[in-house]
């Protein structure tokens, strides 16, 4: 009798008390929950009308914005979208004031590591979006002054540059993750140490005839000026 | 007033010693050492000639020179009056030379001579370009008295110019501005322009200073705002325009961008008023007009049309968010085959103009993106004019600009009905 106290039914009862004293957290947070979901759906809303009277979506267009969402597949409009994630973030945030209010420790553990980390992500993702926005902004701004200069390879010359810009912001993005820190700095000095070191060389050495050409058509520059301009004044 | 050129106690002791004028002739400068004192000398010599009876005065408004510009106004004058047979006595004549405040530009140049004008309460100003070897005294009559005499309070510059001079305007400035104003102002951009006080009073009041209006664009600005504001607008014939040497480095798209970007800048701020306007009126012309002879302008079509392509087969993607399929279409099928007949009809170009105006306006792209991207078009639209009137005489080739004009003024419902 004893044993079969000891064995079983003390730890029954233990059990049993403890599920007593779970059953009002996880009724709490199943209500933390469901106000948080209730809670998302209302903001989604009220920020899908803000964003569509301040125009948001004809400045998304402007800056490039939209594009960027259809090549990643999103279908939403901007406001749309944001409003979304606002409504998840809303959820999510309730998410982990649900869990914690289990009060279970290796979760409370993993959620405090999670948090901690969570600023870098942001600024990293923070990193990313400007950096897409400039390199499109660079590259298109390069792209016209290439073909309005009638560089042939002016196409190049834009992706390149918006290239450059993109890897340049996404260098900060993993520095600020702490991923492979020094390496990717590494690799990024070398890379474009290595692409001017290949354009010097192929300049003054493989393309001399083209260095020699260059450098007698910008000496005799406005001779040639005169031979080829038009004349046309435009205004 | 305060911070402006004319708070400087020197120029206010100047103004104060002048006291009141009936005319004053402005200039704008910088870095005008070499040819602003022939400029200087044929606005005297048509005050004394023409307005020998009025208190004038001539103002130079300088962005800062530093080849001796304002010394150069300073020390030019007429010694021998004879020389322009005149013999009469010459009321007064002053002269200022200043070096204007805030941003560097022709905007902020006039507004400074605007101010002086008002400061001395004229009744009719001209302001003439400091780079022109083409000016006589007689501009100076043609400029001011149809605002001294007849009541006139813009007075629009009318030249003769080679038939494939003033592109930008022939193709885009003049037929817009017409079209929408209803105002047959056939050089509008063209730097010299005589207006009365109550106008200069009037382009004061506008709160434009601190915009592009102050560094470029001033030109379309005081004519729009001339025409879109009901003052009475007539033109003056001058005979040729010839300038200094322009800059061979002068970046063509940054003056498309500047000029156009001006234009649409003003259909914002005047839509009500040119929605209504159905037809252009002519404008009354003075002055005597007669035939010039120009200078030869040498054209490489071949490269215009290579800059088109290029233009073309990079910049497609990007238009697709300006122009319609169709007219897109047929650009990237004239950059394919450019050699056989190359050709821009009026309507493609009207609906490329006007979709870039709905653009800006729209705000699809960064504006300087969007108008530096017109470039190889306005290019491909040159070489399609020039080809088109490399037979053609002075006078056909008005023709023709009138009838881009007509198709300008058909299609502007297309606009109309867009512009939200």
């Amino acid at each position: 009798m004893n044993f079969l106290q000891r064995v079983i039914i003390e730890p029954f009862e233990s059990s049993y008390e403890k599920f007593l004293t779970f059953m009002p957290n996880f009724l709490t947070s199943l209500a933390l929950l469901i106000v948080g979901i209730v809670l998302a759906a209302v903001l989604r809303i009220i920020f899908l009308r803000v964003f569509r009277a301040i125009n948001l979506d004809k400045a998304a267009q402007r800056l490039g914005l939209f594009d960027m969402l259809i090549k990643g597949g999103i279908r939403d409009s901007l406001s749309a979208f944001i409003a979304r994630i606002i409504g998840w973030l809303v959820i999510f945030t309730f998410a982990v004031v649900a869990v914690q209010t289990l009060k279970i420790p290796t979760v409370e553990h993993l959620l405090e590591r999670f948090f901690l980390y969570l600023p870098n992500v942001f600024t990293a993702a923070v990193i990313l979006l400007f950096g897409y926005l400039f390199s499109n902004f660079f590259g298109r701004a390069a792209l016209i002054a290439s073909v309005n200069a009638g560089i042939k390879r002016a196409g190049l010359v834009g992706r390149l540059v918006k290239i450059t810009v993109f890897i340049l912001s996404a260098t900060m993005a993993m520095e600020q993750l702490g991923i492979g820190r020094d390496t990717v700095l590494i690799a990024f000095a070398i890379i474009f140490g290595g692409i001017v070191l290949a354009l010097a060389i192929a300049f003054g050495f493989g393309g001399r005839g083209i260095a020699r050409t260059y450098l007698q058509r910008t000496v005799g520059k406005e001779k040639e000026d005169r031979d080829e301009r038009d004349d046309i004044n435009p205004l | 007033m305060a911070g402006t050129a004319i708070s400087r106690e020197d120029v206010k002791a100047r103004l104060a010693q002048i006291g009141e004028a009936d005319i004053l002739v402005g200039i704008p400068s910088y870095n005008n050492a070499r040819s602003i004192g022939h400029v200087v000398r044929a606005v005297q010599a048509g005050l004394a000639k023409y307005f020998p009876d009025r208190k004038t005065v001539l103002v130079n408004s300088d962005g800062g020179s530093t080849d001796g510009t304002m010394d150069v106004v300073h020390e030019t004058t007429i010694d021998d009056f004879r020389s322009i047979l005149l013999s009469h006595r010459v009321e007064s004549f002053s002269k200022i030379a200043i070096p204007y405040h805030g941003i560097p530009g022709k905007g902020s140049a006039f507004r400074t001579i605007f101010e002086i004008a008002r400061a001395l309460n004229v009744k009719a100003c001209a302001v003439v370009d400091s780079d022109l070897r083409s000016i006589t005294p007689e501009w100076i009559e043609l400029l001011v008295k149809p605002v001294m005499d007849d009541g006139y309070d813009y007075v629009a510059p009318l030249y003769h110019r080679h038939k494939y001079d003033g592109t930008i305007t022939n193709s885009i400035v003049y037929p817009l501005t017409r079209a929408l104003y209803g105002k047959n102002v056939r050089q509008p951009i063209g730097g010299d322009f005589g207006f009365s006080g109550r106008l200069g009073r009037f382009y004061l009041s506008k709160d434009v200073w601190e915009t592009d209006v102050a560094r470029y664009g001033i030109d379309i600005w005081m004519t729009t705002t001339a025409i879109a504001n009901d003052f009475r607008v007539c033109q003056a014939f001058l005979g040729a325009k010839i300038h200094d040497a322009k800059d061979p480095g002068a970046d063509l798209s940054a003056m498309l961008y500047q000029v156009v970007g001006a234009t649409f800048d003003l259909m914002e701020e005047y839509p009500d008023t040119w929605k209504k306007v159905t037809t252009a009126e002519a404008v009354p012309v003075f002055g005597f007009t007669y035939e010039v002879g120009l200078e030869p302008v040498s054209v490489n079509i071949q490269r215009m049309i290579d800059k088109f392509t290029l233009g073309t087969r990079e910049l497609g993607a990007l238009w697709e968010n300006v122009l319609s399929p169709d007219t897109l279409d047929f650009l990237r099928q004239l950059a394919d085959e450019p050699g056989n007949g190359f050709h821009i009809p009026d309507t493609v170009w009207v609906d490329i103009i006007y979709s870039f105006a709905l653009a800006a306006h729209g705000s699809v792209l960064n504006k300087e993106h969007l108008l530096k991207s017109l470039t190889p078009l306005y290019i491909g639209r040159t070489a399609s004019f020039v080809i088109e009137a490399r037979e053609s005489s002075g006078p056909e080739v008005e023709k023709k600009i009138e009838n881009l004009c007509g198709v300008y003024e058909k299609l502007k419902p297309f606009l109309s009905d867009r512009w939200k």
